[in-house]
């Protein structure tokens, strides 16, 4: 409830730091039922949208005119981080904190893997989702943060449905594709979600016995698998994410079965970023109607230039990181 | 022949999912006449609005709903079928949001609303998202009192939710005294045609559920707002077929509100077929 949120607050950075220190088990139980459906519900309301990243609070309102249905506040665009180098981080609490004061919109930030004190700075601001992100440099090469006890919802990224589970396990309440963010190549994000659909499609199939196999395969838990099986897809909202540059990849992503769409660098590293902000708002509603998608493609000026991921070497990719 | 009676769901974004499948549940328990059955349909274009008996516009951002519904050039049709045909429709917070005749605290440069309720949203009032909260509500207009669960109360999920700052004067023009507050947006008036639909939009607005006790926990945020605190929140009215919650049904597997709901949209279709 609202008025005890500083002190449950607290309690539940206190509890993720024992957590993370005494044990090593990933579990969500941690989290009470009704706060995971108050998470994974913002989640359910975010779908069919349009989730744009913004460094500033100009950006965060073109966005929010544009009709995005939620804002990402970070530092720096994928794109910037891969053309700078460097070590990759939280953005600035005030640029945060200017950014939920300009816009209505839900605000989302970015933390390393790992670093839950970033997260716990993130929750102490307020933010309306964390985004615990392998487009940060990475806090922790063994250990995602334990998200179950923290009062604010978090998503993260997958390439395949082990990954997937595994961080609703720690207690995410939404997922996202892990496609290449910063290239504009789509090609990653295509990759994940035929992944996950695909592993879905076998375990719809499976008996018990065949399905306690495939959870070790996958390195899941069992139950969270079973439910995935019988819902026929993942049990929180999912999400595409990273390399989307187009109307068309984001009414793509949308036909493969996302439930709405992130779109990074390729707005505000594109030609004309009010138009395109809208183009792709429009293209995620209306994600099967051609006509309306030939419409809005229509004269949207240069796309971000864009990097071929096939032509990248192994160390260059973000997607690989996260355990 | 059969006739099919097609509800629709608004899907421009937001949770429309939960509420199809909610209502095929409640369909079950809403019997029509020989001949007719329910049909449910996501409701994206001006062509697929035109079919429906009856509206309901789901939770998800009203800022983006309403964006897109002008860019889609949904947002007139819209208005038409709420103010001017008045239609049964119901609106779960953002869907609220947008039913309200007057809303506060919405982005920079307002937004535009649809209208249909002769009420004030404060928009956002429960604040942000660690802010979302749970809460058992009584809702003595069921006609099943006892949920699966077998409480007599309804699981009330408000996220981000808004609530009914003020019911205003039932008026046939805008709510022009409204448009004077600062930050304060305000729906475009619609004439009603027909004799039904004028009764409609002139009938009193009916507090359906409120969170007492809320208001005393709550009690500074108030005193800030300078609202008066004696009825508690209002988290749900009704304005003859049109109906507004700030919380969210469609999150729970509870069906009951959609059956009362569907029950109403039936009585109302019965109610025109007789003048046919």
């Amino acid at each position: 409830m609202a008025i005890n949120d500083s002190h449950t607050n607290g309690a539940a950075a206190r509890s993720t730091t024992n957590s993370t220190t005494t044990t090593t088990t990933a579990n969500s139980s941690t989290s009470s039922p009704t706060d995971f459906k108050l998470k994974a519900g913002l989640a359910q309301m975010l779908k069919g949208g349009v989730i744009m990243d913004v460094v500033n609070a100009s950006q965060a309102r073109i966005a929010e005119e544009a009709g995005a249905c939620a804002v990402m506040a970070l530092e720096r665009v994928p794109a910037d981080i891969r053309a700078e180098g460097g070590v990759s981080r939280m953005s600035d609490p005030a640029m945060i904190k200017e950014i939920m004061a300009t816009v209505t919109i839900p605000v989302m930030a970015k933390a390393r893997i790992g670093h839950f004190v970033e997260c716990q700075i993130l929750e102490a601001l307020g933010v309306d989702y964390i985004d615990e992100s392998e487009v940060l440099t990475p806090a922790d090469m063994v250990h995602h943060v334990e998200k179950g006890p923290f009062g604010v919802p978090f998503v993260c990224g997958c390439r395949n449905l082990g990954e997937a589970l595994r961080r609703i396990d720690e207690g995410a309440a939404m997922i996202r594709t892990k496609g290449e963010a910063g290239t504009g190549d789509v090609v990653e994000a295509v990759r994940h979600m035929r992944t996950v659909t695909s592993e879905i499609n076998r375990a719809k199939n499976m008996s018990d016995m065949e399905l306690r196999v495939y959870a070790k395969e996958l390195n899941c838990s069992f139950a969270l698998l079973k439910q995935t099986a019988e819902l026929g897809r993942l049990p929180v909202v999912n999400f595409a994410a990273g390399g989307v540059a187009t109307p068309a990849d984001a009414a793509l992503m949308m036909q493969l079965g996302c439930d709405g769409v992130f779109v990074g660098s390729g707005i505000f590293k594109s030609g004309d970023a009010v138009k395109r902000a809208k183009a792709i708002v429009q293209a995620v509603t209306h994600f099967r109607d051609a006509k309306v998608l030939a419409a809005v493609s229509e004269g949207l000026g240069e796309a971000m230039v864009g990097l071929n991921v096939g032509r990248m070497k192994e160390g260059e990719k973000m997607a690989g990181r996260g355990w | 022949m059969t006739r099919d009676i097609i509800v629709g769901v608004l899907a421009l974004q937001g949770a429309f999912y939960e509420h199809i499948k909610l209502l095929q549940q409640a369909a079950t328990e809403v019997a029509l006449n020989d001949g007719q059955r329910w049909k449910f349909a996501e409701i994206r274009t001006v062509e697929e609005l035109e079919r429906c008996e009856a509206l309901i516009i789901p939770g998800g951002e009203s800022t983006t709903v309403s964006l897109v519904a002008a860019r889609s050039n949904m947002l007139e049709p819209l208005r038409d079928f709420v103010k001017v045909r008045r239609k049964p429709t119901w609106g779960t917070c953002a869907g609220l949001i947008l039913l309200a005749e007057s809303a506060n605290r919405t982005k920079k440069g307002g937004q535009d609303l649809i209208g249909g309720l002769d009420v004030k949203v404060n928009r956002n009032y429960f604040g942000r998202q660690t802010e979302s909260f749970e809460a058992p509500l009584a809702l003595p207009f069921l006609r099943s009192k006892v949920g699966e669960d077998g409480s007599d109360r309804f699981n009330g999920i408000f996220i981000r939710a808004p609530v009914v700052e003020k019911l205003l004067p039932v008026i046939r023009g805008e709510q022009t005294g409204e448009g004077a507050f600062d930050e304060t947006v305000i729906a475009p008036a619609k004439a009603a045609e027909g004799e039904k639909a004028k009764k409609q939009v002139l009938r009193p607005v009916e507090v359906m559920a409120t969170l007492p006790g809320r208001s005393r926990t709550l009690k500074e945020k108030i005193v800030a707002l300078g609202m008066a605190d004696e009825v508690g929140d209002i988290v749900a009215v009704k304005q003859g077929n049109v109906f507004g919650t700030s919380f969210h049904p469609e999150l729970t597997e509870d069906a009951r509100i959609h059956i009362w709901w569907l029950e109403q949209v039936r009585d109302t279709l019965e109610d025109q077929d007789q003048d046919r």
